[in-house]
């Protein structure tokens, strides 16, 4: 068992980790654009001004349907109260919503045997929680308590609106590279340029804009991963005991999928594990949207 | 030159302001979410008050011969209409929890009782306030305790004290009774 850490202490760890990590997407989304601007018209205020409205264009637009994209991608239909075990979910909800100090989420249920679970909403106090079968029927009360701190935590922490506008972000550094792409095989670069400019400048702004979209992806991915051990942290704050949702995961790591997931793969940050993962193979990389589940377990029992 | 001077102190003063500004919201912020936990505690307690006159029509038939389990739960009940103050609150609510757990003893003597479908109903909705309250409480003292913080650490200090704010106290818990409830066949 590693040392002892307060949970207090990783929440306020996670939290700067996830500044840090958005400013360096931030920056880097900005250094895509003044870079384009720069190639097309030797100008980076250009590209700025058509660049941000771009991004938060497609960053409403992702934001705003963002809950029925996801509810119906999953099929969730409501939690059916008359169904005990469904009650049940019901009032574990209400509880974390009040440990919280969050109204109470609306429930869904999704018709599935793998154990599981998502947050959605625009804000936190509209928002929706959604369990599959698989999960009131496999796990104990503790452990569904587990799961249900660590989505209320996701809804408390922002995190769908975290997740929805750096993936936004993400699109956007991949639109802007397409298009150069684009340009430099059929019309040349140096469009609308009106003198020859830094040469080496140019070289950099045009690598610049081929890595940048797997440098945004790559970040993305490390922010998704940062949020995931703040809502567990979180999650193991609010029902101070990490020890049930330790347990949950466990049972997560050895159920295997048994079906193809529904919907598509964007949606999978949003789970409590990843539901598009094949076997339970819990060595981490840096391009899963989850970190490793026995590291996730580790930090819980060092509560 | 002079200018600039100026600029310089106007920015510094800016700073102050939203310094100023920050720390008084904070703290009244802080203070309004220990009011509302309080509210949510009040409103789970009573809920629970009001599931208790319904439990005992449900019960009172079957269990007939159990008069001090019931009045327990009944005395209880009164103990928590007539508490005043957030502790007193608290613990009439914990002597209702333990009279209540003598009663959900006794009734596993009692098959046709637990077939029951709204004494099944019952006790799921009585055992759910209870954690409710269990959760508003936690979420009262993680509001104090983020209250406390807020006007015992410098700057915030320094607020309370022109703003003549003082800590607040958490909840105490009291502890739930250790003796196992009396069964009798």
């Amino acid at each position: 068992m590693g040392k002892r850490i307060l949970i207090e202490d990783q929440i306020r760890r996670n939290k700067q980790l996830t500044i840090i990590i958005c400013t360096f997407m931030a920056l880097l989304f900005i250094a895509v654009v003044f870079a384009f601007g720069y190639i097309f018209f030797n100008n980076i205020y250009i590209a700025l001004a058509f660049g941000l409205p771009i991004a938060l264009v497609y960053v409403g637009i992702t934001y705003s349907f963002s809950v029925q994209t996801v509810l119906s991608a999953a099929k969730a239909r409501p939690a059916n109260p008359r169904i005990r075990e469904e009650k049940l979910l019901i009032y574990k909800v209400e509880e974390m919503a009040i440990a919280a100090g969050l109204p109470t989420p609306k429930v869904y249920v999704q018709d599935s045997e793998n154990i599981n679970a998502f947050a959605t909403g625009k804000k936190p106090e509209k928002s929706i929680i959604c369990v599959t079968t698989g999960a009131l029927n496999k796990l104990k009360t503790d452990e569904l308590e587990g799961v249900m701190g660590h989505e209320m935590s996701h809804i408390k922490n922002y995190d769908i609106l975290i997740a929805t506008v750096t993936i936004a972000v993400v699109g956007t550094i991949a639109l802007i590279s397409e298009i150069l792409f684009y340009s430099l095989f059929w019309g040349g670069a140096g469009r609308g340029r009106k003198s020859e400019g830094n040469a080496i400048l140019l070289v950099l702004a045009i690598l610049l804009i081929i890595l940048a979209p797997i440098f945004s992806r790559l970040t993305y991915l490390m922010i998704s991963r940062r949020r995931e051990y703040l809502a567990d942290s979180n999650g193991a704050y609010l029902t101070r005991n990490p020890e049930g949702l330790a347990k949950a995961l466990e049972k997560i790591k050895t159920d295997l999928p048994s079906e193809k997931p529904k919907g598509s793969k964007t949606v999978a940050p949003l789970y409590i594990a990843n539901p598009f993962k094949r076997s339970g193979s819990s060595k981490g990389s840096i391009w899963a949207t989850h970190p490793p589940i026995d590291e996730r377990i580790r930090r819980l029992r060092s509560m | 030159m002079l200018l600039w001077i100026g600029i310089i102190v106007v920015i510094i003063i800016a700073f102050f302001a939203l310094i100023y500004w920050g720390f008084y919201n904070k703290i009244i912020r802080t203070e309004n979410r220990i009011d509302n936990s309080w509210a949510q505690i009040d409103v789970q307690l009573r809920r629970r008050a009001d599931l208790i006159p319904n439990l005992m029509e449900t019960v009172k038939g079957y269990m007939k011969h159990e008069r001090e389990v019931l009045e327990n739960v009944t005395k209880a009940r009164s103990a928590l209409m007539s508490a005043k103050t957030p502790q007193e609150n608290i613990n009439a609510d914990n002597m209702l929890t333990g009279a209540l757990k003598s009663l959900f003893a006794v009734s596993e003597n009692y098959p046709d009782l637990k077939a029951n479908q709204n004494f099944l109903n019952l006790q799921d909705e009585l055992t759910h306030t209870e954690d409710k309250i269990a959760y508003s409480r936690q979420h009262y003292n993680d509001s104090v305790l983020s209250y406390n913080n807020t006007i015992e650490t410098f700057p915030g200090l320094w607020f309370a004290k022109r703003m003549n704010r003082k800590t607040k106290e958490m909840l105490e818990i009291p502890e739930a009774s250790k003796e196992l409830p009396k069964v009798s066949f």
